[in-house]
């Protein structure tokens, strides 16, 4: 417990906390905006290919559009976890502050049980205000769309539940990176860089090996981390993706190898 | 005056071998409580990697280092009972030096009134709230040791921790150490600049090349290196020259017009001035220095390894 407090008071110390927040709340607000605009303006009915306007027709149901949106910010409030808990990590090495670290506490393993630990209340911290924000401004957006604010759904809540367990997992999966790339400054852009152009380059590449090699790829879609997080927190399961459980499968199955590997390589590793 | 045995500092054939590189080769020296040890080499003799391994930093290739018969690692509330201060840079740049030290209370669980203490006794309390970023490289000292007394600890372990202090703060430094050493404390300092630790330690570890050099108390060192020499002032020469010779002592004269006598003592000196009646204007013995013994010792092993 002192151990997870003095982690949380090296986050509180510094101005990274701040940084991050400033960074968050406008790609926070844009997401909201974009998902607003983007179920106002869809018809299914513009759509020629008959699956892809069936998805279209499922995802514009009440339920999905309300869990869609009471969960909006994730794609951004999760970068902004796992690049704080990689810093978490990264920070140490950094600014050199390993030392002192590891000088007060030898059990290395206790340090970063202690990081993962305070990483995972940033992000439950993150997941918070982003749902509190969410729970304030989606009902009259609702009310806008023409829809009733859904609030009385089970899949709402459960979809709410499901991002903090996404937030909670990323978290844990930025520690355990942070501690694979130990250069703050390689491992803000590598995760930055990967989690948003990432997703998109490797999901071209599986919309190509499945269209021209087999169609069984597309079903692998989901082990690329940020579709597992978004498959898992879809209010229904959406026609043609895997069940929800696959994607927190995956991310589970992520964040447990990173925090494993992360704790061998670090107990193991020369502090100089 | 000796501390109870169990705080003293044990290296036990410790080595560590980089890739090609073998920083410590089979070192092995102790280091007593109550006094002030210094633990000297050139660069790059592996001083730092010995500290680093002695507190469970850098995991050896072999052998063993412990502080009062435990390895770092397994002691209960290490900074209890072990302060140290690595390196002077340590600190987050945004971070201000009281929050350092505060950071470092919550996580051994130590009152944050430490932290306010401690910045006193290094007289760093003005700079407290100012950032890390700030700080001169003497400050940047003053926190480390500040953080290593954090414990109140019973072993103090510092590397190279005059560097960038002005003379003033080299004093301050030297003061505070022998006090702690005074108190029955252990303390382990490393450096390269010699002079200060002729004047600071009272034990010294010469090590080079990754080796045990010497170890002993600084006056056993010096003295066993036979560097003792006499310089005399005569305004006959000539006739002290001979009769030195025929003690069989060797006088060399110098630029300043001194003659430097080796191969005899003072009293001998003055003795054999006396039968020949040379009058003597200055006799000296000059205590061989630990930088020429140094140099002496670590000849051909210092340099780039």
């Amino acid at each position: 417990m002192n151990l997870i407090n003095a982690e949380l008071f090296k986050l509180r110390t510094t101005a990274i906390w701040w940084i991050m927040g400033i960074v968050l709340l406008p790609l926070y607000a844009a997401s909201v905006l974009a998902n607003w605009a983007q179920f106002a303006s869809t018809n299914p009915d513009q759509v020629s290919d008959p699956d892809q306007a069936e998805q279209v027709r499922a995802a514009l149901e009440p339920i999905n559009v309300a869990t869609t949106l009471y969960t909006s910010g994730q794609y951004f409030g999760v970068l902004i976890v796992l690049l704080l808990s990689a810093i978490i990590v990264t920070s140490e090495f950094f600014h050199l502050t390993a030392t002192a670290t590891f000088l007060v506490t030898p059990k290395r393993e206790s340090v970063i049980l202690a990081k993962f630990g305070a990483a995972v209340i940033v992000g439950v911290l993150l997941w918070l205000l982003t749902t509190l924000i969410n729970l304030i401004v989606v009902p009259p957006i609702m009310s806008n769309l023409d829809l009733s604010n859904q609030l009385g759904e089970p899949a709402v809540w459960r979809a709410i539940g499901l991002n903090l367990l996404a937030f909670v997992l990323w978290a844990v999966l930025g520690v355990g990176l942070g501690v694979l790339i130990k250069n703050q400054l390689a491992a803000t852009l590598i995760l930055g860089i990967v989690y948003v152009v990432g997703t998109s380059a490797i999901g071209l590449i599986f919309f190509l090996l499945t269209e021209y090699v087999a169609q069984w790829f597309e079903n692998l879609q989901v082990l690329i981390p940020t579709s597992a997080s978004q498959l898992m927190i879809s209010g229904t399961d959406l026609p043609g993706n895997p069940p929800r459980w696959v994607g927190a499968v995956v991310l589970i199955g992520y964040a447990v190898v990173a925090g494993f590997f992360g704790t061998w390589l670090t107990k193991r590793r020369d502090i100089s | 005056m000796t501390g109870p045995a169990s705080d003293a500092i044990v290296v036990d054939h410790l080595s560590k071998q980089y890739k090609k590189l073998r920083a410590v080769d089979d070192l092995s020296f102790s280091v007593r409580s109550g006094r002030v040890t210094g633990f000297l080499g050139p660069n790059g003799a592996g001083k730092t990697t010995t500290l680093r391994m002695l507190l469970g930093l850098v995991t050896p290739t072999s052998g063993n280092a412990t502080i009062g018969g435990e390895r770092y690692t397994e002691l209960h509330e290490p900074i209890k009972h072990v302060g140290a201060v690595l390196e002077a840079s340590s600190a987050h740049r945004g971070r201000t030096g009281r929050n350092h030290l505060r950071m470092i209370c919550r996580a051994a669980g130590l009152p944050d009134s430490r932290a306010d203490e401690t910045l006193e006794l290094v007289g760093l309390t003005p700079a407290g709230k100012r950032k890390f970023k700030g700080y001169s490289l003497g400050m940047k000292q003053r926190l480390g040791i500040a953080a290593a007394m954090l414990g109140n600890p019973r072993v103090l372990i510092l590397d190279e921790p005059a560097n960038g202090l002005d003379p003033e703060g080299i004093r301050w430094m030297r003061d505070l150490l022998k006090a702690l050493a005074a108190e029955g404390r252990t303390v382990l300092v490393s450096s390269h600049l010699l002079g200060e630790m002729q004047v600071l330690a009272d034990d010294v570890v010469i090590v080079a090349a990754g080796k045990l050099v010497r170890q002993g108390p600084v006056d056993e060192v010096l003295g066993s290196m036979g560097t003792s020499q006499v310089r005399v002032r005569t305004p006959q020469p000539a006739e002290l020259t001979t009769a030195l010779t025929s003690l069989g002592a060797s006088a060399t004269p110098q630029a300043d017009g001194s003659l430097l006598v080796s191969g005899a003592e003072a009293a001998a000196i003055g003795h054999a001035a006396f039968t020949a009646s040379v009058e003597l204007h200055e006799l000296v013995a000059e205590r061989g220095d630990l930088e020429q013994v140094f140099l002496q010792l670590t000849a051909g092993m210092a340099g780039i390894r």
